[in-house]
């Protein structure tokens, strides 16, 4: 029963992470509340005890510290959107959040959270694994940091230990050279939750259209986020041309390992995410320069 | 923080017998209700309250306060019913726990109204007829205010985007829409 469960509000991150090193089986953290207060609802989450992190200024904020820009695990996506950081160099986890929910969802859910919560179609994680991001997490002893893709073990489990938190997320920017672009397959543009998302992010532009690395990443269509090697090297140090794009997003197919759902059948999803790959490429490629101001 | 024994209340258990049916037992009274003091900004009033400190800002609203403005439909942050404004920016009510809301400031769609005035955007629902059955209206009033806050010029894409997490199931949207446009004339920069 919810009235059962105490919720403890440290002030200070100090404090929240002494909470933390006790150990109590039965305590969960809880930041923007968007899953959590849900999942608590419908029975799928038991808590004796709720850590609400949320006050926890420490972790809200949006910095650059030469070409790595830093988010904290309680940024929300409104702060993601509005934030000229990510605007100018993280462009594809913007696209992400503004399709997140709605203005009300944006305004309190967090990046942090939707790393904790680790859905497979949780919409923030496909731009991390584009950017190469690095999860950093924090306990009493101090800091893991932790390559996102290893930080998503398997179905909805996670490299974080009991007695730690999520800090931030920490990328090299995209610049100049650098293309990418997010897609996203809903029922509808809000409050949807993906059918299939696709973010793409190729770096290193040389002057005949070749970029010295891409990644390419799924989102829905397996237990984790999955990135698509053959197609990432297909498009690697090789002029690129629509066909090539076409090319390369067919191979997409092959990795991918979706399940039937309320949202969409397993066969869907595998034809659809190889159009939306495509897009996410062609965008990236060729339309993209709305993004880039 | 107290803990509150709870009269009367059953703990239940549920386990699956030999038989592959699932049982129900009542186990006596050992239910503990935990309540905590949460004061907050309620439509520009203070307001203390305790209530276990799980329970969302919407249930407390409604039930304990009886503010009953926002309306409880989805219960996920689907639907908007329960917008209210946060610190300046519209959320879901029910996405809130409680303590989250301690020390902070919320307006419902009644502490739109000031002097017994509605405001413009209530105003403008009214001169466009913008309603059916009303439940969705104070949810989508409350986001077209938190719109107009920070924009008071938007395009009808803005419009939609801020409604977006606002569902109605009767009147359609183009006389919402059209009466956050007319509210948008009428704003001069007032604050809800």
């Amino acid at each position: 029963m919810r009235y059962e469960i105490e919720v403890i509000t440290p002030r200070i991150l100090a404090e929240a992470l002494n909470i933390l090193a006790k150990n109590e089986p039965g305590t969960r953290i809880v930041a923007g509340g968007s899953d959590v207060i849900v999942q608590l609802r419908d029975g799928v989450l038991r808590a004796k005890k709720l850590l609400n992190i949320l006050p926890l200024k420490e972790l809200r904020f949006i910095r650059s510290d030469r070409d790595t820009v830093h988010i904290g695990s309680l940024a929300t996506y409104s702060d993601i959107v509005h934030s000229p950081i990510t605007q100018d160099h993280a462009w594809p986890l913007v696209e992400a959040a503004k399709q997140i929910g709605a203005v009300q969802l944006q305004n309190t859910a967090t990046l942090g959270g939707n790393l904790g919560n680790a859905s497979p179609a949780g919409d923030s994680i496909p731009s991390l694994y584009a950017l190469d991001a690095t999860v950093s997490t924090r306990s009493r002893d101090g800091t893991r940091k932790i390559p996102i893709e290893q930080f998503f073990q398997s179905y909805r489990k996670i490299d974080l230990k009991p007695d730690e938190l999520i800090e931030e997320v920490y990328f090299k920017g995209l610049g100049n050279r650098d293309r990418g672009c997010y897609v996203k397959l809903g029922l509808r543009d809000a409050n949807a939750i993906s059918i299939v998302d696709v973010a793409v992010v190729l770096r290193d532009e040389r002057e005949d259209k070749s970029f010295k690395e891409a990644r390419v990443a799924l989102g829905a269509v397996a237990p984790t986020i999955r990135r698509s090697r053959r197609c990432e090297e297909t498009l690697e140090s090789i002029p690129l041309t629509p066909d090539l794009l076409k090319k390369a997003a067919n191979l997409v197919a092959d990795d991918v390992s979706p399940i039937d759902d309320i949202r969409g059948s397993a066969e869907y999803r595998k034809e659809v995410v190889v159009s939306i790959t495509y897009e996410a490429l062609y965008r990236a490629v060729y339309a993209e320069e709305e993004h880039r101001g | 923080m107290r803990f509150v024994r709870v009269p009367g209340e059953w703990l239940r258990v549920t386990r699956l017998s030999s038989r592959k049916a699932y049982q129900t037992l009542l186990v006596g009274v050992v239910a503990v209700r935990v309540e905590q003091t949460i004061s907050f900004k309620l439509n520009g009033q203070p307001v203390s309250v305790s209530c276990p400190p799980a329970y969302t800002l919407l249930e407390v609203l409604r039930d304990q306060l009886h503010v009953t403005g926002p309306k409880e439909d989805c219960a996920k942050g689907e639907c908007g019913a329960c917008t209210v404004i946060m610190n300046g920016v519209p959320v879901c009510s029910c996405l809130v726990l409680i303590s989250q809301a301690d020390g902070s400031e919320v307006v419902t769609s009644e502490g739109l109204v000031k002097d017994g005035k509605l405001n413009p955007v209530q105003e403008a629902f009214l001169e466009e007829g913008a309603v059916q059955c009303g439940h969705c209206i104070p949810g989508m009033i409350v986001s077209a205010t938190a719109l107009l806050m920070r924009n008071s010029n938007p395009s009808t894409d803005e419009i939609r985007t801020a409604l977006s997490g606002n569902l109605c199931r009767c009147t359609g949207y183009t006389k919402i829409i059209a009466a956050v446009q007319r509210a948008a004339n009428n704003w001069s920069h007032q604050k809800p």
